[in-house]
């Protein structure tokens, strides 16, 4: 560790890491554009300017994302020459910007904003029209480039360069008429695209499918997990108004995803804001029709009863917390138990996508639960006398069709949507993986945190809990099965 | 503690007829003069530039709205009455509201989202009166907001030349 005092404060800086990483890790702000901790370091946008005074020579300003530290030096980010460079970085980074924040995207998080509010000047020079450039470049499928927003601070080219090593970016052309390009303007390819609209500190690149549909200080940001794969990245899930997640992004977790997360996690909205949510329904003598959960728990509850071979089959996104609760269920009903395995998909790849489409297999197989394909749990449960279903998508998983050629056997359902089988007692609805609280075990067995971003439909309670008092209900503690 | 002493009436005042009759006559006076109330919904009230009706959104003359759903005027809206989801549309401008919805019983007539609006698509205008049948329909979409500039022209003149010395100074494009 190398010992340096940045505004007056002695810290340790770790010497492998530039000066800005240093004041970041201890708190100080410095500005940056080009920068970026996972990305190789190139000093072009100048905005990180701060003081330094090393031994006699007197103070300069250095660019800190390019100035590795050295012992005893004295730092200061506050002085009037610091903020001054860095004033008139920012009137030549917002020469030719459009300033069309109101259309903007990226209004509200965007680093070109904030900083120009913290140490830009208020009032314009230029007498001289805007650059006028390309506005809407399609990139491929994911992103949209806004060629006048662009500060040229490469990131997004280094990240294609350096997380992915396949270089899809270039800078094209020379001075003032620099643009991003892709290689002759060939659509971008892989699944990691969407990474490049995160860290693009301006809103040159947006993502298509998010494009205009909410500002950003309109969406409550919560800790999640992504649910698409069992590497589990750490994610935000962005919710807007209480109602439609419309953002996953990556969320820096060392020992997971870093800063990146692909892009079929990023996307995966179809199943957490899917309509017409199942809350409770259970079986009369004119078929299935909603009651109240009380109801639709006692009807569970007397399908269950005083049957003999019955078996607990979760889903694939059942929290460890759940899988707890239906172990207990198990338990007391001396039933089998296994959950629903996809079988792995096309999409593994060797950055982060595991291609094992189960975010909790790790999780469930140390609580003892089997995994199996979904042919084989149609297997396991054809004798059986009674069938618990438990778990976001497990119908869908399973296959509806094979829910509703089961005969002899009663099932009850805990799912999102309900399922017309002429074998099912009771449907009882419950929270996707936005609307509770738990834990997921990643494929390296790291914990992955859900939390509540939004409330579950009115009525839907969560699955642990409904788990515990079905199992109350069958048979009473104390009391003898 | 303050002990307040009724004022001693007066002799003539105690005998009270001839108070009736004087205040008798103020009435009688008055019935001849010109009235100062006004028969309201018969007789509009006077509206000028100053006046702060409900906001109106601005169609452009081109037939497009002005709008862009930034939603600064949302945000500004100290009464929460604004709602807006965005989209995009092939216009050149690239965003536009897809839905737009202003709670005219949350509205208070302030008009922060007129003084909020980077696009000047939104302007207090002249209509005051609001009455209907359910809640739901004085929440006010698109359709029953949109308003031609013509018809917002007195208060956008008014604005801007309220708004001159400020925006002469400070403008950026
Ligand atoms: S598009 Fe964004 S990330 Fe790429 S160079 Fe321009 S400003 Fe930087
Ligand atoms: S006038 Fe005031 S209260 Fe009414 S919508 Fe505008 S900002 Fe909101
Ligand atoms: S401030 Fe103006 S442009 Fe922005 S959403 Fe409101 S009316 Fe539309
Ligand atoms: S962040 Fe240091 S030069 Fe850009």
């Amino acid at each position: 560790m190398t010992k340096i005092t940045v505004n007056g404060r002695e810290i340790d800086a770790d010497p492998k890491k530039p000066l800005i990483a240093a004041c970041h890790e201890n708190g100080i702000d410095v500005p940056m554009y080009c920068y970026h901790p996972g990305l190789r370091p190139v000093g072009s946008c100048r905005i990180c300017q701060v003081e330094v005074k090393q031994g006699d020579a007197p103070a300069r300003v250095v660019a800190s994302c390019r100035t590795p530290v050295a012992e005893g030096m004295i730092v200061n980010t506050d002085s009037p020459k610091a903020h001054d460079v860095r004033r008139e970085c920012l009137e030549f980074l917002l020469k030719n910007h459009p300033l069309d924040c109101p259309i903007c995207d990226k209004a509200g998080e965007c680093d070109l904003q904030d900083y120009s509010f913290a140490e830009g000047q208020t009032k314009g020079r230029t007498h001289e029209p805007r650059r006028k450039l390309e506005k809407r470049k399609s990139l491929g499928d994911v992103i949209v480039l806004d060629e006048e927003r662009c500060i040229l601070c490469s990131r997004c080219v280094r990240f294609f360069e350096d997380v992915t090593k396949k270089p899809q970016l270039t800078v094209a052309d020379l001075g003032s008429r620099s643009v991003i390009s892709t290689f002759l303007d060939k659509p971008l390819k892989g699944n990691y695209q969407g990474n490049i609209a995160d860290i693009c500190p301006v809103g040159a690149l947006t993502l298509k499918r998010f494009r205009f549909q909410a500002r950003v200080w309109n969406l409550s940001k919560h800790l999640s997990t992504c649910a698409e794969c069992s590497r589990g990245c750490s994610v935000t899930a962005e919710v807007l108004r209480g109602g439609d997640t419309k953002r996953f992004r990556p969320r820096f977790n060392p020992k997971v995803n870093q800063w990146w997360m692909c892009d079929t996690g990023r996307f995966a909205f179809a199943h957490v804001n899917a309509a017409d949510r199942a809350v409770a329904l259970r079986r009369t003598a004119d078929g299935l029709e909603a009651c109240d959960l009380d109801a639709a728990l006692s009807a569970a509850a007397s399908a269950l009863r005083g049957k003999s071979n019955v078996a607990v089959v979760l889903s694939p996104f059942a929290t460890n917390e759940e899988a707890a609760a239906a172990k207990a269920l198990a338990a007391r009903l001396g039933a089998k138990t296994c959950f629903v395995s996809p079988a792995p998909n096309a999409l593994k790849d060797d950055f982060l996508h595991t291609g094992d489409p189960c975010p909790n297999r790790r999780g469930l197989t140390d609580l003892g639960f089997a995994g199996l394909a979904a042919a084989e749990v149609a297997g396991a449960i054809a004798g059986a006398g009674a069938v618990v279903l438990a778990g976001e998508r497990v119908v869908e998983l399973l296959g509806a069709e094979r829910v509703a050629a089961l005969t002899g056997t009663r099932v009850v359902l805990f799912d999102t949507h309900c399922v017309d089988a002429a074998a099912l007692d009771a449907c009882i609805g419950v929270p996707v993986h936005v609307e509770k609280d738990g834990h997921w075990t990643n494929v390296e067995g790291h914990l992955g945190r859900l939390t509540i971003a939004r409330g579950a439909p009115r009525g839907v309670r969560a699955l642990d809990e409904n788990l515990k008092r079905l199992s109350e209900l069958v048979s009473p503690a104390g009391a003898k099965a | 503690m303050v002990i307040v002493r009724r004022k001693e009436l007066s002799l003539r005042e105690r005998l009270y007829l001839p108070e009736i009759a004087r205040g008798l006559s103020i009435t009688f006076r008055k019935l001849f003069e010109k009235p100062i109330t006004r028969q309201y919904p018969e007789e509009p009230l006077p509206k000028d530039e100053v006046t702060r009706g409900q906001p109106r959104l601005v169609v452009k003359d081109d037939g497009n709205i002005a709008c862009v759903s930034c939603g600064m005027c949302e945000i500004a809206c100290p009464a929460y009455a604004i709602t807006i989801d965005g989209g995009e549309t092939d216009r050149p401008i690239e965003r536009e509201p897809k839905k737009f919805e202003i709670d005219m019983l949350r509205c208070i007539l302030c008009g922060f989202c007129e003084e909020a609006c980077p696009k000047d698509a939104i302007f207090m205008s002249d209509e005051l009166e609001l009455a209907d049948y359910s809640r739901a329909a004085l929440i006010y979409d698109l359709e029953k907001l949109k308003r031609p500039k013509s018809a917002l022209q007195k208060r956008i003149d008014y604005v801007y030349r309220l708004n001159n010395r400020w925006r002469k100074s400070s403008s950026t494009s």
